[in-house]
């Protein structure tokens, strides 16, 4: 009897293909042709040439990364804490890690208008400390934007690090410590190579997370932050280029790939991967 | 290993992508069923409210999808010939496009019982107009003092930080931007004022949003205290509580026409017509003449209900603007560019 399971991978494999594959497919040679059909590179050439749409696609990429760092500088003591605490207190933490899941994105895009508007708890916060002399708005900015989808991507950065510190061994700082080693040098030589994979894998998810969030991002960083997904929406729903929108969309794709790859190949590099 | 399919798992992969079928069949139209697309949040709800019902007594379920007119577009666009929408709610801006690409289809105006009963100027060969969009400024009278016209905006400190402003995607933006261009020397064949006033007023703007609902939305939260507006936005905001007037500036009040059109090749071309009949009724215009959503009505045994006269009176009516929508959407595209390359940080 045949037990390679495959006929039950058809439907997912069938869905990927019509929903996934083939309508990128298409969307790869919308890029390649002219709105007369005619087949022309001229959509990437004129990308290129364009120094708005680099620097739009170099602010995307900062944005990805500045979120990354953001979130691991969050995850870092939420992870710390995990590993220290009791298999009871570390239910508590998940939890509280995948509660803000379990609401929509866009409602936690909103809550944030609150949170940073000119009405909200911290601008009435800082005016009462005598911090500012009148409300003032904190949105529309890319701090606010970089600290938003911190928040809302946080849970793909730690929950990926709680799985690989679940799987370890307890005793190993134990044991470095027996050894004669310090706090310190226990982070740098023991936890940090031991999460490595998992903050890896997060990065990963939140890097993507970041880049393509066109809600939050439209939303929190209003229309003067301008990155590729509102220009790809700008370019269709306004200007109907579609072959330009496709063409934008592919380099977006290709260097969000590009990225993402590089870290998952350092995730399997065996000095990394070794200690998962 | 072997990789042989059993003629088990041949049905059932057969099975499962008969299955996949059901979700991908060629448009999700239920027989006796109309798609019609209408502007998010206001429209959406008052046309699932008021209209839906009378379509739904001639035996036809009208499914609202909401959607932007120039979001309709695109997507009509994207799939010509085959719709994701039998119906369409759009101004001129996108009617002129819709009609140059060949999207909508003329009607026939013998198939609507009550098409006599709209006003003249309601009547257009691509559909019914429902209603008259009356633009101009909306502002918070506890944050800022009463604006008199555009040039107020720029020109008046007291609006400094407080306005919000959108791109020219925005039907909407798109006419206050050409009645500013008229004001500073410019017009709808000229742009370069707004975008030179633009380049030196930038530190002092509010925000910049990407549409009409962003802005509401600021302006509930205490954001921003003026945004360019339709009546119906003014209204909208009223009956939420939000403290909201609106303006007509001195320089005349930019209007459009929302007008009902029939898509090439909508599934249910008959159901359409029942749904037009239906938003030019004289029952279904007399309710949206109310609040929330206050829509002036176009048929003519409709009266001005004292709320909407309380934004408009006979005086205003007369000092309508209706924008060249042919000369602003020929340059559209270039100036949305600009705009962008302009007011980025």
């Amino acid at each position: 009897m045949n037990r390679n399971g495959f006929p039950f991978l058809l439907p997912m494999l069938a869905l990927s293909l019509a929903g996934f594959v083939l309508p990128l497919a298409l969307l790869g040679v919308f890029s390649f042709v002219d709105t007369s059909g005619s087949l022309t590179l001229a959509n990437y050439q004129r990308l290129f040439a364009d120094p708005f749409v680099l620097s739009v696609l170099v602010d995307t990429i900062a944005l990805g990364f500045k979120v990354v760092l953001l979130t691991t500088v969050i995850a870092l003591p939420i992870t710390l804490l995990y590993w220290h605490v009791s298999p009871g207190l570390r239910r508590v933490i998940v939890f509280l890690t995948l509660l803000p899941m379990l609401t929509s994105n866009v409602v936690r895009t909103f809550a944030w208008i609150v949170i940073l508007g000119r009405q909200g708890p911290i601008s009435q916060a800082l005016v009462e400390l005598g911090l500012a002399p009148a409300p003032r708005s904190l949105l529309f900015n890319e701090t606010a934007l970089v600290v938003v989808l911190a928040q809302i991507e946080l849970p793909l950065l730690v929950l990926p690090v709680m799985a690989v510190v679940a799987r370890s061994d307890g005793a190993l700082s134990a044991a470095a410590q027996t050894l004669g080693a310090g706090p310190w040098r226990i982070l740098v030589t023991v936890l940090l190579p031991m999460m490595a994979p998992g903050f890896l894998a997060g990065w990963v998810l939140v890097f993507a997370g970041a880049t393509t969030s066109y809600v939050t991002q439209s939303v929190i960083g209003g229309a003067r932050l301008i990155y590729l997904p509102q220009f790809v929406y700008r370019e269709v729903g306004v200007l109907f280029q579609w072959p330009s929108a496709a063409a934008v969309a592919f380099v977006l794709l290709a260097a969000t790939s590009l990225i993402m790859l590089a870290m998952t190949a350092a995730a399997r590099h065996p000095r990394l991967a070794g200690h998962a | 290993m072997t990789s042989v399919l059993s003629r088990r798992q041949f049905a059932a992969g057969l099975a499962s992508l008969t299955a996949l079928g059901m979700f991908s069949s060629g448009h999700a139209h239920a027989a006796g069923s109309v798609v019609a697309a209408a502007f998010p949040n206001a429209w959406e709800d008052a046309y699932r409210k008021i209209v839906a019902p009378l379509v739904a007594a001639q035996g036809t379920q009208l499914v609202v999808s909401p959607a932007l007119a120039q979001d309709q577009l695109a997507k009509l666009l994207a799939s010509p010939g085959k719709p994701s929408f039998d119906a369409v709610l759009m101004s001129p801006g996108q009617t002129a496009e819709a009609v140059s690409r060949g999207l909508i289809e003329k009607i026939d105006p013998s198939k609507l019982k009550n098409w006599d009963k709209l006003e003249a100027s309601a009547r257009t060969e691509y559909g019914p107009n429902v209603t008259v969009e009356i633009n101009g400024i909306a502002y918070n009278p506890t944050m800022v003092p009463r604006p008199s016209g555009y040039k107020d905006l720029f020109e008046n400190k007291a609006y400094d930080g407080k306005v919000a402003w959108i791109g020219f995607g925005s039907n909407t933006a798109a006419m206050a931007w050409v009645e500013i261009a008229k004001l500073y020397g410019g017009g709808e064949d000229n742009m370069e004022p707004v975008f030179k006033l633009l380049a030196s007023h930038l530190p002092k703007v509010g925000a910049i949003a990407n549409n009409g609902s962003q802005q509401m939305t600021m302006f509930q939260q205490g954001e921003i205290g003026v945004f360019m507006a339709s009546t119906g936005n003014v209204a909208r905001l009223k009956s939420l509580g939000v403290p909201c007037e609106f303006v007509h500036p001195v320089s005349g009040s930019p209007s459009v026409p929302v007008t009902i059109h029939l898509a090439k090749g909508a599934a249910n071309p008959e159901g359409v017509y029942q749904y037009m009949d239906a938003a030019i009724s004289a029952e279904a215009q007399s309710k949206l003449a109310l609040p929330p959503t206050e829509m002036i009505p176009t048929n003519s045994e409709v009266p001005l209900t004292p709320g909407i006269k309380t934004f408009v009176s006979e005086d205003d009516l007369k000092k309508l603007v209706y924008p060249d929508w042919a000369k602003i959407n020929a340059k559209r595209a270039a100036w949305t560019a600009e705009f962008d390359r302009l007011v980025r940080r």
